[in-house]
């Protein structure tokens, strides 16, 4: 019997494969390996992200669902909430515990009821409401408050670029 | 490729000194003396050893672990400089004795140490991974095989050396490869455990208890470790700088790993006990996935207090994490449990339609936890009770409450987070804060209060009923008495006896009142004041009814002072007319029985009504009551019924001496009476 972790993320990878979220591609990157997924998000309309196609890679830690999985984007970005080596930072990826922020209620942090399919689901709705609060990305969420053209600007370079158009 | 660069040019330094020794010495010895003697080469020498140990690790990486995964790889990077660190904090303790022979053990030190963290890596890797080759586990014990009898042997060796010859650097070495005995130990356990899950069919629940133990258990021995070791080395050295971190960071976790099995102890303890196990029919209600794994649930879930359900296992291990519902994250250390709160379903329920049989004497706490209202109504009776319960005579079964409400034992009191002073206020306690409640508890003690109001309703109306029963009497005697005066009459005119004697020697045997003859001008005073006893009381009686919050022993009193009184207004004016004065002594007793039996409502609505009076009314002036109440009144109380008999003798036995009264005024009396009735049946 394989572990309670890797029964979980083949119902979640099996889930994902039947019932796909709009604009949202996951599952494992070997299926030998169910704790290292890679993610394919496209941009939310209507946003600075529009178009774009943003990889990312999940790393499960082998008692999932108890604990929380590392997101990281494999693109470049530049988010108020996400770090500069493209790891996100939403509360729900965060054990009640650790709270490297220090803002977030427990209320909002990991609890086993979310899933692959809810993370990804919060992150595009944290690139389209970025949380200027946090600032995992300093300059970002600065510019994000202060200069929204030049952000916006900086995005859609980020878009072009996953799309392999030249900017 | 850089590496192989590195090892190649390496490879070429070393030869390129050994050949350049050799060929100035020409002979073996002598090239090793110069080697040794000249500093750049021994340190092309040292380079060569630290690429062929490094060479060594990787040939023993590919045979052992084969590719490394890349967070093994990070792992091994992170710790290797944290150890790299701690090594040259070592060396700055153990200078005098600095010496390569010295700085090779501890490269070997920090080699094996390697494979130690890459064994654990590996290990837990096993949890993670949906196959599991046969090679890795050949793999897997072999090494753990190699690295535990080095261990030992080190530890060993550095024992024997630190006996033989005092105290050295050998400390720190059978210090550190005793930690990493018992980390070998440590992953040993884990392997097994990991491997009996793998090969088990079903989820092996305990697992994840073992693996608690076993971190505590081994924690506790790293610590006890590490304190003699920095005991051992102020003694002797110094403060031990490089053991401070590690020690540390044992210390954390050791701590970690105990508060998670006491927190973790606490929440299983009360899944196993508190939370009910959830039926099949709430399985099937609902979505019966488990959210914990996402697989259906079939045995085996329990039910935490806020009716979230998962698998019992899936929650003991999330309970060893925290200790909330993943849910709706309530804290359920915190959080008193279903059967501790009370149960707004089962507790009260009981009560109200068995009122007969609650005792409201019992100061059950939990009844003034939860029925503050039902309790301002029997705080009353409660009172009243007390005097009737010893004379009365019968006893009154004492329901286990406990069992009756579904409410534990008081054992469990602790939990409730309400101070125990609110237990020791006396009834009637203050109406509970209105606004923290939830609709449907306001909703059940407004249920309650409704089923109190017309509990008393109904024993006012029963009185109510019992008046008229005793004006119906007294209208009947007065009709029996008019005729059987005519007949009497009509006899005297006859036979031409002293009527007025006889028959006030009858009045005297049932009145103790002094009787006064059939004399016109005190006529109108019985009847007036027959009047006066009858209609005040009526009219209190329902008043009371019409004020449906006042208490049972409020209304009862006031219906027994304005009979009295009116039995004491027809004692004082002298009662020609004793059918009158009868009636009101027959109704006035017949209120007396009810105050005594109105005092414990609780058990029995015990109006005295005598059957008699009881089909009177029926037939007459029942319209407005329910019959079957009375009828039900009637059954209940066979002991009042039979102590109204007497009155009931008196006043048919009354119909004799009734004959005082004249044919002239029972005619007039008569028609006050209808009179009476009919206002009676308005108020009604």
């Amino acid at each position: 019997m394989a572990g309670s972790a890797v029964r979980r993320l083949l119902a979640e990878y099996k889930q994902l494969t039947l019932n796909p979220p709009e604009g949202i591609i996951a599952g494992p990157i070997d299926e030998d390996n169910f704790f290292e997924w890679e993610a394919l998000i496209t941009g939310p309309e209507g946003t600075c992200f529009e178009g774009g196609v943003f990889p990312a890679k999940l790393i499960f830690p082998r008692d999932y669902p108890l604990s929380p999985p590392k997101m990281q984007f494999t693109c470049e970005m530049f988010h108020p909430n996400i770090y500069s080596d493209g790891r996100v930072c939403i509360s729900i990826l965060h054990a009640p515990g650790d709270d490297p922020m220090g803002y977030e209620s427990s209320a909002e942090r990991w609890s086993p009821v979310q899933s692959v399919e809810k993370i990804l689901l919060s992150v595009v709705s944290m690139l389209a409401e970025p949380n200027d609060e946090s600032g995992a990305n300093v300059d970002a969420a600065k510019m994000w408050r202060e200069n929204r053209d030049e952000f916006n600007k900086i995005a859609e370079r980020i878009v072009r670029r996953t799309l392999g158009i030249p900017a | 490729m850089r590496s192989v660069g590195f090892s190649l040019l390496a490879l070429c330094m070393t030869v390129s000194v050994v050949a350049n020794a050799y060929y100035q010495k020409k002979q073996f010895y002598p090239s090793v003396v110069y080697i040794t003697k000249s500093n750049p080469s021994m340190a092309v020498i040292y380079l060569q050893a630290f690429i062929c140990v490094l060479l060594a690790g990787r040939v023993m990486r590919k045979v052992f672990f084969g590719q490394l995964r890349t967070t093994e790889f990070e792992h091994l990077m992170e710790r290797s400089w944290y150890a790299i660190t701690e090594t040259c904090l070592a060396f700055t303790v153990f200078r005098d004795d600095f010496n390569p022979k010295f700085v090779s053990l501890f490269t070997l030190l920090l080699f094996l140490k390697s494979f130690h963290w890459l064994a654990e890596d590996r290990v837990d890797y096993m949890e993670r991974s949906p196959v599991i080759s046969y090679i890795f586990h050949l793999r897997v014990m072999a090494l753990l095989l190699l690295l535990g009898s080095l261990d030992i042997y080190f530890v060993e060796h550095a024992y024997q050396l630190t006996v033989s010859k005092g105290a050295s650097v050998q400390l720190v070495f059978g210090f550190e490869y005793a930690i990493l005995f018992t980390m070998v130990i440590n992953i040993i356990i884990k392997y097994t455990l990991y491997t009996v899950d793998l090969h088990s069919e079903t989820p092996w629940d305990n697992k994840a208890v073992f693996l608690l133990y076993t971190e505590l258990v081994m924690g506790l021995i790293k610590v006890i470790l590490y304190i003699a070791f920095m005991f051992i080395m102020v003694r002797i050295y110094t403060l031990p700088l490089f053991a401070l971190r590690p020690m540390y960071y044992t210390i954390r976790n050791f701590k970690k790993a105990f508060n998670d099995v006491i927190l973790s102890r606490r929440a299983i303890h009360n899944m196993n006990t508190l939370y009910p196990d959830a039926t099949l029919e709430e399985l099937q209600a609902g979505d019966n996935v488990c959210i914990i794994c996402r697989e259906e649930m079939t045995v085996a879930s329990k039910k935490l207090p806020c009716n979230h359900i998962f698998h019992a296992s899936c929650l003991r291990s999330w309970f060893q994490r925290q200790q909330t519902c993943p849910t709706c994250r309530l804290n359920i250390l915190r959080t008193p449990t279903a059967e501790q709160r009370p149960d707004p379903q089962r507790a009260p329920r009981p009560a109200v339609p068995n009122l007969r049989n609650v005792n409201f004497n019992i100061p059950n706490p939990f009844l003034m936890l939860n029925n503050n209202l039902r309790q301002q109504a029997a705080g009353l009776i409660n009172q009243q009770q007390q005097q009737p319960q010893m004379p009365g005579g019968i006893p009154v079964p004492q329901p286990n409450l406990a069992g009756h409400h579904g409410i534990p034992p008081p054992g469990m009191i602790p939990f409730i987070p309400v101070p125990p002073i609110r237990f020791m206020q006396p009834p009637p306690m203050p109406p509970p804060n209105l606004s923290n409640l939830s609709p449907e508890q306001l909703r059940r003690m407004e249920g309650r209060e409704r089923e109190n109001v017309e509990a008393r309703i109904q024993w006012l109306r029963n009185i109510q009923l019992m008046l008229d029963a005793a004006n119906m009497m007294f209208q009947q005697y007065n009709t029996a008495a008019a005729i059987s005066m005519s007949m009497q009459n009509n006899m005297a005119e006859r036979a031409d006896a002293t009527p007025g004697t006889s028959s006030a020697g009858t009045s005297t045997s049932t009145q103790a009142s002094p009787p006064t003859a059939s004399s016109e001008p005190s006529e109108g005073g019985p009847s007036a004041s027959a009047s006066a006893s009858s209609t005040p009381s009526v009219a209190t009686s329902s008043a009371t009814a019409s004020s449906v919050s006042a208490s049972s022993v409020a209304t009862s009193a006031p219906v027994a002072a304005s009979t009295s009184s009116a039995s004491a207004a027809g004692s004082l004016t002298p009662p020609v007319v004793n059918s009158a004065t009868d009636a009101a002594a027959a109704s006035s007793s017949s209120v007396h029985n009810v105050k005594e039996s109105m005092p414990s409502p609780s058990r029995n609505i015990t109006v005295p009504v005598d059957k008699k009076s009881v089909n009177i009314s029926e037939d007459i002036s029942s319209s407005t009551h329910c019959p079957e109440t009375v009828g039900k009144v009637s059954d209940t109380c066979p002991t009042t019924s039979k102590t109204l008999e007497p009155a009931d003798i008196s006043s048919s036995s009354s119909q004799q001496p009734g004959a005082s009264s004249s044919t002239e005024e029972s005619s007039p009396k008569t028609g006050d009476m209808e009179v009476r009735r009919r206002r009676l049946e308005k108020f009604q």
